[in-house]
């Protein structure tokens, strides 16, 4: 690489922060003139919604790109044609299509809520334009590859960015109405079906979410980010609209009232996966690896989640387990030569990391705070130090401990294809029902411990501990409680991992998968259990479809979690507690409300107090 | 005697990058409360900022001649540290004064593993260890002592000095000036002072101001001492100096520096004479830091813990 002279390179990065920093301050104002200009103007809301539709279907018709790219990364990626056929109703345009259509038949249709709905398009459609515009800007080497450039003219991206911001002012037409409460009691007969349909419904997304993009293997085709992307975006703003309409809160509220039916669809929905087209020996991996992260985010939700200490090293219980594991398998590299049937060695794993958990927690008796956070980063470094020296020979060190058998019971080895009936099933498959199984179980234990008395006791303690224990709450013990049931749970989840991956290495345990756990709890709300899971999925299947850009896949993350604690504190599935109280501190108001949030921070110069 | 003296004083040397480093911990958490995780990266980015004012922005007869180019250098790693402190404050952490204690946590944690990331892939080269050239008259000084010699390279002597030097001034004008009296008073109460006329916007930019400032000669010491930088520098850095803000009691100038030459000599002498060697000597920080955390959380100076949310 050469290196480029001091000044061009400072100029450069100087003129790209400008940039940037122009455009989001012409955002701003745009959206606060907008807003003010637009606020009661009930009457503005048709006009602006036909045409943000008609020139969403516009951006949909024309074409993208203006010209071929011949020196991409890969010879697939050496054209943008994805983006330039003309007429192009596929793949993301067609979501465009959709999106604007449904812009243009809502606005003569009476539904309820109408301007959360075109909340929801608006989003959408910002979400699919903008991203496809700027990878298109980026790989076609500037603004030219998506505008004009050669007597080809492509302003398709650009058409649909105006859409959207037209389509996004609809809803600004005055205040967002309040959600629509449907009447949640119905008869079985009505119930039943729907939620096996939902189940079903959400099934299915899943699967193509997952396969979006790839070849059956998990190869990367070409534009695998963007596709995936524009159809996340697209179901994001569908369930947005559900939500804006009230149907999703009708069906919370219903599958709470039959509980037992949703949990048995929801289980057999999870079973089936393998049987859709994200059936592949791959995405079974990626499955394996979403559920050991979601059990070790449901453990580190009890302890952060409920009870509101934050754990800075977290993963150490997960490697603590999956050392365990590993040391009982029968491995060349372990230090016992006894080999445990899996059963027994979860549980001792379970065990083991619980004690450790315990250890650890035992400083929150006098340690609070910030300072905890501090403690527990410490042991984690202690803990990948001392794995890392291969500390009483159980880790291997630097060699790590590889060849784990895999599981086996009933003479079927667990990392081989299966075949039931004709029926030829992915390698994993086995692997991916026992994270399932192991899913549910940590999901039941965090589901019965948040209502029992300990769970009521952590959520007093994450309040106001001084209360709490004035209202006669063991609050030492509750704490260390806490660790103690979290850290058993990663450490089966660790148990799980240790025979999936076949080999336990320290680095998978370092200070950055803590906080990648941490961030899968936050992203998808604290103390949520749907949140854990959710989150865990993203952290994991968006590295794998935006390897196009492995590069910034930690500086993305970082801004990611900066963006969420500024913009979302709360999580994408916030608890419903937790929403409550966070409304009360007058942080988040409710989420009709998030654009004030945003105006009344920063330069107000208002109350600073910590 | 000789290798014991000489842990000591590689101890010291280390101790004295540490300190300058958690004088702008102590001095942020104790004005805010907030752990600036990112205080550490920094540091990092300001070692970048040096070599890159060495390498191209300064006319080469300069980088013949020290003094200019370790002023040069100097100016460099201070104006790119204190900007991104500024910067920091303003876009990440001041929108959430007011949010729950986790909030700004979570987002020192994001812009850490930003500025790391931002840098590796920026900085020509910075993808592995980077040389920095030495721009400090490098004399080793021996001393003879029973049992063989020891010996303070002129760098090292170089940070022991200035990080003394550095938080005695900052201790006077703390202590003394308007803007350190301000300091104080918003540390204790913002709302009171607010009342009495401090603006307390203005006086914790100026908090990042100084940590980022004593970030950017922690910076340039730390380059011109160690000769080389990757960006995994500013982590570990800045979990050690604040460890050595908790163990001298956040808010304590003095406890700050105490406590870098605490960890410091503990990582090199420990790491001599300890079981583990080399290999255990951050796990005995890290045991320090709990003890300490556990037994004293006020710290070896500090004032005793107030009730904290």
């Amino acid at each position: 690489m050469n290196i480029p002279p001091g000044w061009a390179w400072l100029g450069q990065a100087l003129l790209i922060i400008a940039g940037i920093i122009l455009v989001i301050w012409l955002c701003r104002l745009g959206e606060r003139r907008g807003t003010a200009y637009l606020a009661d103007r009930p009457a503005y809301l048709r006009p602006l919604a036909l045409l943000g539709g008609v020139l969403a279907l516009l951006s949909a018709l024309l074409p993208w790109v203006t010209f071929e790219l011949n020196d991409g990364v890969y010879p697939e990626l050496s054209t943008l044609q994805f983006f330039d056929e003309p007429w192009g109703v596929t793949g993301f345009r067609g979501f465009i299509l959709l999106l604007g259509l449904a812009s243009i038949v809502l606005a003569f249709v009476p539904i309820p809520a109408k301007r959360r709905v075109y909340r929801a398009i608006g989003l959408a459609l910002f979400g699919i334009t903008l991203f496809n515009t700027g990878f298109i800007i980026y790989y076609g080497g500037g603004i030219g590859a998506a505008t004009a450039a050669d007597g080809v003219v492509a302003f398709g991206g650009l058409v649909g960015l105006v859409a959207a911001a037209v389509v996004w002012f609809a809803h600004r037409s005055g205040p967002l109405e309040q959600v629509p409460l449907w009447n949640s009691k119905v008869s079985r007969a009505v119930a039943y079906p729907v939620l096996l349909l939902a189940f079903i419904a959400l099934l299915l997304v899943v699967a193509m979410l997952l396969r979006a993009g790839t070849t059956a293997d998990g190869d990367s085709r070409a534009y695998a980010g963007p596709i995936f992307l524009s159809l996340l975006f697209f179901i994001s703003g569908v369930i947005l609209a559900l939500n804006g309409l009230g149907f999703t809160k009708w069906l919370t509220d219903v599958s709470d009232k039959h509980r037992l039916w949703s949990v048995v669809v929801l289980l057999g929905c999870s079973i089936a996966l393998p049987f859709t087209e994200a059936g592949t020996d791959y995405w079974m991996t990626i499955a394996v690896n979403i559920g050991v992260y979601a059990a070790t985010a449901i453990g580190l939700n009890i302890v952060v989640g409920l009870a509101g200490l934050l754990d800075l090293g977290y993963i150490a219980f997960l490697g603590i387990g999956a050392y365990v594991a590993a040391n009982f398998s029968e491995a060349s590299a372990a230090a016992f030569g006894i080999k445990l049937p899996f059963l027994a060695a979860a549980i001792v794993a379970a065990v083991v990391a619980g004690v450790f958990g315990a250890i650890v927690g035992s400083p929150t008796l006098r340690v609070r705070g910030d300072y905890l956070a501090i403690v527990t980063l410490a042991f984690g470094e202690i803990f990948r130090k001392a794995a890392q020296n291969d500390i009483g020979g159980l880790t291997g060190g630097a060699n790590a401990i590889p060849d784990i058998p895999p599981i086996s019971a009933f003479g079927q080895s667990f990392s081989a294809p299966l075949e039931i009936g004709g029926v030829k099933l992915p390698s994993g498959v086995l692997y991916y029902i026992l994270v399932v199984v192991l899913v549910a179980v940590v999901m039941l234990v965090f589901a019965n411990l948040k209502d029992s008395r300990i769970g009521r006791a952590w959520i007093a303690i994450r309040e106001d501990e001084d209360a709490a224990r004035a209202m006669g709450i063991k609050t030492g013990q509750a704490k260390i409680l806490a660790f103690l049931i979290g850290a058993t749970l990663a450490g089966l989840a660790g148990a799980v991992f240790a025979h999936k991956t076949s080999t336990v290495a320290y680095d998978s345990f370092q200070f950055i998968e803590s906080v990648t756990l941490l961030a899968a709890v936050i992203l998808g709300g604290m103390a949520s259990i749907p949140g854990a899971v959710l989150g865990s999925a993203l952290l994991i299947v968006l590295p794998e479809k935006l390897r196009d850009f492995q590069d910034l896949r930690l500086f993305l993350f970082g801004l990611a979690l900066v963006l969420i604690m500024r913009f979302r504190p709360q999580g994408l599935i916030p608890d419903r507690h937790r929403r409550a109280e966070l409304a009360d501190e007058g942080v988040v108001e409710a989420p009709s409300q998030e654009h004030n949030v945003a105006d009344s921070t920063p330069g107000g110069g208002a109350a600073v107090t910590r | 005697m000789a290798t014991l003296l000489q842990q000591l004083i590689s101890g010291l040397v280390l101790g004295g990058q540490i300190a300058l480093i958690a004088l702008g911990y102590t001095m942020v958490y104790g004005i805010i409360q907030l752990i600036n995780f990112a205080h550490g990266e920094v540091f990092m980015v300001s070692v970048f900022g040096a070599l890159a004012t060495y390498n191209w922005f300064i006319p080469e007869s300069w980088q013949q001649t020290w003094p200019l180019a370790l002023l040069a250098m100097l100016v460099g790693a201070v104006v790119v540290a204190v900007v991104l402190a500024v910067l920091m404050e303003r876009f990440a952490y001041r929108p959430l004064r007011n949010a729950p204690r986790l909030a700004p946590l979570i987002t020192a944690l994001g812009v850490s593993v930003m500025l790391k990331e931002i840098v590796r892939l920026s900085f020509p080269g910075a993808t592995a260890a980077v040389h920095v050239p030495r721009a400090f008259w490098d004399e080793p000084i021996t001393f003879k002592v029973p049992g063989g010699t020891v010996v303070i390279g002129s760098t090292g002597l170089l940070v022991i000095v200035v990080a003394i030097v550095g938080a005695v001034l900052l201790q006077v004008y703390i202590s003394r000036s308007r803007m350190g009296r301000a300091m104080r008073a918003t540390a204790q109460d913002p709302d009171t002072a607010r009342l009495m006329g401090v603006d307390p916007n203005r006086t914790i930019v100026l908090t990042f101001v100084i940590g980022g400032a004593l970030a950017g000669v922690a910076g340039v010491l730390y380059g011109v001492h160690l000769n080389n930088v990757d960006t995994d520098a500013g982590f570990l850095t800045g979990i050690f100096a604040f460890t050595a803000a908790v163990l001298g009691g956040v808010g304590s100038i003095k406890g700050a520096v105490i406590g870098g030459f605490i960890i410091g000599v503990i990582k090199t002498v420990g790491g001599q004479y300890l079981p583990g060697g080399t290999a255990y000597d951050l796990v005995w920080i890290f045991v320090l830091l709990i003890l300490v955390l556990v037994f004293r959380p006020q710290g070896l100076f500090g004032e005793p813990e107030r009730v904290r949310a």
